[in-house]
């Protein structure tokens, strides 16, 4: 037989989308290709059980949301008309829409500008400049508000609302395309180039089509925290839907003005998801054939390093610099007066108590769907599975009014209870959890779980042990990913949350809007450190293994 | 081993989780038996200093829940029968109101009715006053003269004041104000000048950024409480050094003091405590903290002095308004109707 | 005529030197085969003359065009070569037509009809083309990328290991198919592979090249029957590299005495046979005269494989035993004259041994 040289290594399938890549992608629910399942699943009972725990918390899920529709309905036709057709509500239709419309496609604009200098130029310090890209992300939106209020006073309006935003949440955008940058095969580009197109056309024609699944997911997620943000655009006087509802809520706690508001913003959540979906379209983008393990050629920026390292520079400035130093003035300015730690001890407490155990319930809650949806697909998952993503994209504060109503007048016992604003948070955060349990599970091969069958194991007992087991990314992404979230809510929380528990949004909140920016530091510096670990970990796990 | 390991951590934090829910199932329920749940509207720092004192004197207990009037008058009035709170504390008198019309009061005995004085309580003696606070027009020395400061609350809505003067439309003290104007001028007055104030008027959130929103002179004014200045003043006053008060006396709408109240539901399973708790804070104890204390508001009780910085009640010539009358629901149609909720 | 001309080309990545100094020609209207095991440099050089990878030195000359000099280089769109990866790289969010069309100007009134055209070139069905690239089979969509690849009428193709990703059977389909087409359009062409088979077939040179360095550029038969070092033997095929004593013609190994193709040279020095020149015949062990003449070895190892069979013998010496100092041999039998395993063969050799010259390097 004649003799060969060692064959070249081919890398595997493409790499598992985990963290906030696999977040993007999958809200628009159709995502990068993982493992198609066409093994069929012999664990009969296993599935049936498993079903039924997916159906069970998709119902759940769906509690809140159908309370707030069916609370429309009962008000009537004539009151709700009323209360919905006026024009307060144009106005809020007006402020968001254009909120939208202008802070996504900057931010989209800004995180492809970035992605491309961190993953594809010479940038010097290239790593550096790619974790201080994701690091806004550690400092929740309401502080990076808290920070330009304090440093300009008068920020108010349209453009402070552009302009924070935007700062706030491009990570969101930018984590996605950085990474299906880094995983695109450069093979792409050099036959584009072999074709004589030149570099800034390849990148149009070539590059960019290929980044859409991540910035339609990236920019659906901005657009649904946009919506859903609350303490963002109470500092500087912006009007959004979620901010007249707070104020509903707070005027009339559930009257049926909130209720109007809320189904208002349902039906502009549902208008994004479909507008997202269709600007997907039903395209594969994913890699055609195994592709080889090379690494992407870093273009040279020669003259253009200065005025590329400015605008890096520049925009680090902005999202990260300006928050962290306003929040060292402030905490300077303070002195020790504002460290009372027996209230900042607390509220940590209490913080951590409840990240910890929504984190956890919601990556358990997210297990059985996400097994379902890659093991065994069909109608009825798929059809469970769009409303998990549906129930989440609708903001906190329509989910804590329907849960608030839905437990005084039906299960008084737990009103007011731990378990009230877990389950707040779970229905709120599934999405996310689901995501990356989907994504870590389409890693684990069914070979493996077979193969643990056929060594005696119950189908049940072979999921737990290779399955569940196998992919911890996916598990501490979702964990990370649902605590990071609990820290940073708001709205919700001041709802939901028992008597005498404050969390450090809760506090940071009364005193910001208090205008005690110095009282608020510590808890501000202290959400910013909780935020660094789990953002780190959302950093390391978007970053294709292919690259470790 | 692996197995070993996870299953153990996975035990370890099915474990903490249950701890967890149990310690807080459990505090409720130690709570509920020894102390007392208060549904605080007022603010928190005065809040705490009662519940501190009480505490510090009788051992009992207090548990404040925090949030807005009309917030917590809604909630409280959903809950019904079944709400868990003893006490009511708001900064204004409609919310009271509001859950006094359901019924949802008891009657408060008449050693805690006889220390507060009668003005700021309703006739039903269901809930008595805590503390009262006064509607100012705090606007910016540098900007406005005074014989450029209007002389009624009614002149804020003439086209002259546009994008001059501000106000927290969303909140409950502004919305108490609006409540005596309608009390004082009935509704389609009222209705005007809350659809002139959607013209003129910037809408902030909260006071203490309208009192800001002067200070810094991006509005000439604002209709605020007179107790932000002082605190402001008495801290760092960087919020308010360019800021003076114009009192607009002469029983305008403008002069209105607002009550805040305080009750005991009549759910409670802890009544004796919490009327010990409002007898306490309308008693000495509590009344002494508004003097000494850096809250700034007005002390309500039978012979209580109020803090010496504030202009005496006696000299606001406030115009008379009945706390219990005023009508917190029909403010807020109004104002949807106007577009400013 | 187009030619290319690679002098001197030298790369390195920090401290690994992945070209030191090729120069290799290419005549036109020809395919060379660029082979070499991995981490030789092959695909560098390759990605060097397409643009992609500058040089550290060196020149790149194209029909007389230098589109390469040392650090100065022409970039990649405007060099007018064709490339092909490895997988293909069709680009997944166009249609095949449109990647086919991909060069092309999107006005020309031609294009449509030149797309028709190209996909007849390689012998697909133009129904295909308003499918996307993920319905089509791996060999079928090499074939697009070819297509798509002579759509602008380059001057020079390169094929980076195009068929190593295909199966077997597919391979040989269209790697008969590849080279149908570019011997007919009459393009110079530059294959990297690290399949002997492949190279072999298809190439009228191959470069052989091995830690950055030409072992040997020829004709495929020169480099099989007289290879320069025992790594280029190897590469070539089945390959038998003995140390040698040499003197008169002759080579004195373990095979006993060869003659050989330098009849100066003399000393130590290694020789090389092809497996078809050592030839075996089963020996009766009783026969005391058949037992007399040639080498013996025993066979220790047999792998049926159809029309040729695989040997493994293991010589023996005088005593009987196999000698441990030589290493085996495997030698190549028709299936009908396969031994049995444990067989005693006697080795002659037939034909001449290739002496390495002087300044191997292997």
């Amino acid at each position: 037989m004649p003799q060969r040289w060692p064959k070249p290594v081919l890398s595997q399938a493409p790499a598992s989308p985990t963290g906030l890549l696999a977040l993007a992608s999958r809200l628009g629910q159709v995502g990068l290709r993982p493992r198609p399942a066409h093994h069929e699943w012999r664990g009969r009972p296993a599935l049936r059980w498993l079903t039924g725990a997916a159906i069970l918390v998709s119902l759940l899920a769906l509690l809140p949301l159908t309370f707030t529709s069916w609370a429309a309905i009962q008000t009537g036709w004539g009151t709700a008309a009323a209360l919905i057709f006026r024009h307060r509500v144009g106005e809020l239709l007006v402020n968001t829409t254009l909120l939208i419309a202008l802070a996504v496609p900057i931010s989209t604009a800004l995180a492809i500008a970035l992605a491309w200098l961190t993953e594809r130029s010479d940038l010097p310090g290239a790593r550096l400049w790619a974790w201080l890209a994701v690091a806004p992300l550690a400092i929740p939106a309401f502080v990076h508000s808290y920070a330009w209020v304090s440093i300009i006073p008068g920020l108010h309006g349209l453009f402070a609302g552009v302009m924070i935003s935007t700062l706030a949440y491009f990570p969101f955008l930018y984590l996605p395309i950085a990474a299906a940058l880094h995983r695109l095969d450069p093979a792409l580009e050099d036959s584009a180039a072999a074709l004589g197109v030149s570099p800034f056309r390849v990148f149009i024609r070539v590059v960019v089509p290929q980044l859409r699944l991540a910035i339609c997911g990236g920019a659906l997620l901005i657009a649904l925290h946009l919506l859903a943000e609350f303490g963002l655009y109470g500092l500087i006087r912006f009007d959004t839907f979620t901010t007249a509802i707070m104020d509903q809520f707070q005027s009339t706690f559930n009257g049926p003005a909130a209720y109007m508001l809320a189904n208002v913003l349902v039906l502009c959540c549902l208008a994004l998801l479909a507008i997202e979906a269709a600007a997907r379209g039903d395209e594969r983008y994913a890699r055609i054939g195994p592709g080889a393990a090379r690494m992407p050629r870093r273009a040279k920026l020669g003259r253009a390093l200065p005025f590329c390292l400015l605008l890096m520079s520049a925009v680090t400035f902005l999202a990260v610099g300006v928050p962290l130093i306003t929040l060292a003035r402030w905490l300077i300015v303070g002195g020790a007066g504002i460290w009372r730690l027996d209230q900042i001890g607390a509220a940590l407490g209490e913080t951590v108590l409840l990240a910890g155990i929504g984190g956890i319930l919601a990556t358990l809650a997210a297990t059985p769907m996400a097994w379902l949806s890659i093991r065994a697909p069909n109608r009825l998952q798929r059809l469970l599975e769009g409303t998990n993503y549906i129930v989440g994209a609708v903001p906190g504060v329509v989910t804590a009014l329907g849960l608030v109503t839905i437990v005084i007048s039906f299960a008084p016992f737990v009103y007011q209870t731990i378990v009230t604003i877990v389950a707040a948070y779970v229905v709120m955060f599934l999405p996310r959890a689901l995501i990356s349990m989907r994504a870590s599970i389409a890693q684990a091969p069914v070979e493996l779980e077979q193969a643990a069958c056929s060594l005696g194991r119950s189908p049940m007992q072979a999921l737990w042990a290779i399955t569940v087991r196998l992919p911890p990314p996916g598990a501490a992404a979702s964990f990370a990913l649902v605590g990071l979230g609990i820290t940073n809510e708001l709205p919700a929380t001041q709802m939901l949350v028992p008597n005498g528990v404050q969390t450090l949004a809760m506090a940071f909140w009364s005193f910001s809007s208090e205008l005690d920016y110095a009282a608020a530091a510590p808890y501000a510096l202290i959400m910013v450190l909780f935020s660094l670990p789990l953002t780190s970990l959302l950093y390391l796990y978007s970053k294709p293994s292919a690259s470790r | 081993m692996k197995t070993i390991r996870c299953r153990s951590i996975t035990t370890l934090l099915a474990v903490a989780a249950l701890a967890a829910f149990l310690h807080c199932g459990g505090e409720r329920a130690v709570a509920q038996s020894e102390s007392i749940l208060v549904y605080n509207a007022q603010h928190r720092s005065l809040t705490e200093a009662w519940a501190a004192g009480f505490s510090n004197e009788t051992g009992i207990k207090v548990t404040i829940r925090n949030g807005s009037d009309s917030e917590m008058g809604n909630q409280i009035v959903q809950e019904g029968a079944a709400s868990p709170a003893d006490i009511f504390l708001t900064e204004n008198s409609p919310a009271m109101a509001l859950v006094d019309t359901a019924g949802l009061f008891a009657p408060l005995p008449a050693d805690i009715l006889s220390q507060v004085r009668e003005s700021f309580r309703p006739a039903d003696g269901r809930w008595v006053g805590v503390a009262a606070r006064t509607t100012v027009f705090a606007y910016n020395k540098n900007k406005l003269s005074a014989a450029q400061l209007p002389k009624s609350l009614l002149d804020l809505a003439d086209p002259a004041w546009k994008g001059r003067w501000g106000a927290s439309p969303a909140g409950a003290d502004f919305q108490a104000i609006v409540s005596a104007l309608l009390a004082i001028k009935g509704e389609a007055e009222t209705a005007a000048w809350l659809k002139a104030m959607k013209q003129n008027a910037v809408a902030f959130r909260g006071n203490v950024a309208a009192m800001k929103g002067v200070n810094s002179g991006e509005i000439e004014g604002a209709v605020i409480y007179q107790y932000y200045y002082f605190g402001d003043q008495a801290r760092t006053g960087e919020n308010s050094n360019n800021i003076a008060l114009h009192y607009f006396r002469n029983r305008d709408p403008g002069a209105f003091v607002s009550v805040s109240g305080g009750g005991v539901l009549a759910s409670t399973k802890h009544a004796a405590q919490a009327q010990a708790l409002l007898k306490w804070i309308t008693g000495k104890g509590g009344q002494d903290i508004l003097r000494t204390g850096n809250s700034y508001e007005y002390a309500v009780g039978v012979g209580a002095e109020s803090n010496p910085k504030l202009v005496p009640l006696a000299e606001l010539d406030a115009p008379a308004v009945d706390p219990s009358k005023l009508n917190g629901k029909k403010v807020i149609e109004l104002m949807m109707q106007a577009g400013l909720l | 005529m187009k030619a290319l001309e690679l002098q001197g080309i030298r790369r390195r990545y920090g401290a690994v030197t992945a070209l030191d100094g090729v120069d290799l020609s290419v005549p036109a209207d020809s395919c060379t085969a660029v082979v070499g095991p991995s981490g030789s440099g092959k695909t560098t050089l390759l990605r060097i003359i397409a643009g992609f990878d500058a040089a550290d030195a060196g020149t790149v000359v194209l029909d007389g065009e230098i589109l390469t000099d040392g650090a100065k280089a022409v970039p990649a769109h405007r060099r007018e070569i064709g490339y092909v990866a490895q997988d293909g790289a069709l680009f997944p969010h166009l249609s095949i037509a449109d990647n086919i069309g991909f060069g092309l100007p999107r006005r020309d009134p031609g294009r449509d009809s030149r797309i028709a055209e190209l996909i007849r070139m390689v012998d697909l069905d133009p129904a295909i083309l308003g499918r996307r690239p993920d319905e089509l089979s791996g060999g079928q969509q090499q074939r697009i990328a070819l297509a798509r690849a002579l759509a602008r009428r380059p001057r020079l193709m390169l094929l980076d290991e195009p068929f190593s990703a295909l199966d077997t059977g597919l391979r040989a389909i269209t790697r008969q198919a590849v080279a149908r087409v570019l011997r007919e359009a009459r393009i110079t062409t530059i294959l990297v592979t690290h399949d002997q088979n492949e190279a072999l077939s298809f190439a009228d040179q191959v470069a052989v090249l091995n830690e950055g360095r030409l072992l040997q550029v020829g004709p495929p038969r020169e480099l099989y029957l007289h290879p320069r070092t025992p790594m280029v033997a190897e590469f070539m095929g089945e390959a038998i590299v003995l140390s040698a004593r040499l003197g008169a013609g002759f080579a004195d190994c373990a095979l006993g005495r060869v003659p050989v193709d330098d009849c100066e040279r003399e000393g130590a020095a290694r020789v090389v046979l092809r497996p078809e020149q050592v030839k075996f015949a089963e020996v009766d062990q009783q026969d005391p005269q058949q037992a007399s003449t040639g080498y013996f070895a025993k066979v220790v190892e047999v792998d049926f494989g159809g029309a040729i069979c695989s040997v493994r013998v293991r010589l023996l010496n005088a005593t009987g035993e196999i000698n441990a100092d030589s290493p085996p041999l495997r030698l190549i039998a028709a299936s009908i004259e396969t031994p049995q395993l444990g067989a005693i063969v006697r080795i002659t050799v037939v034909g001449k041994a290739h002496v390495f010259p002087l300044d191997e390097r292997s």
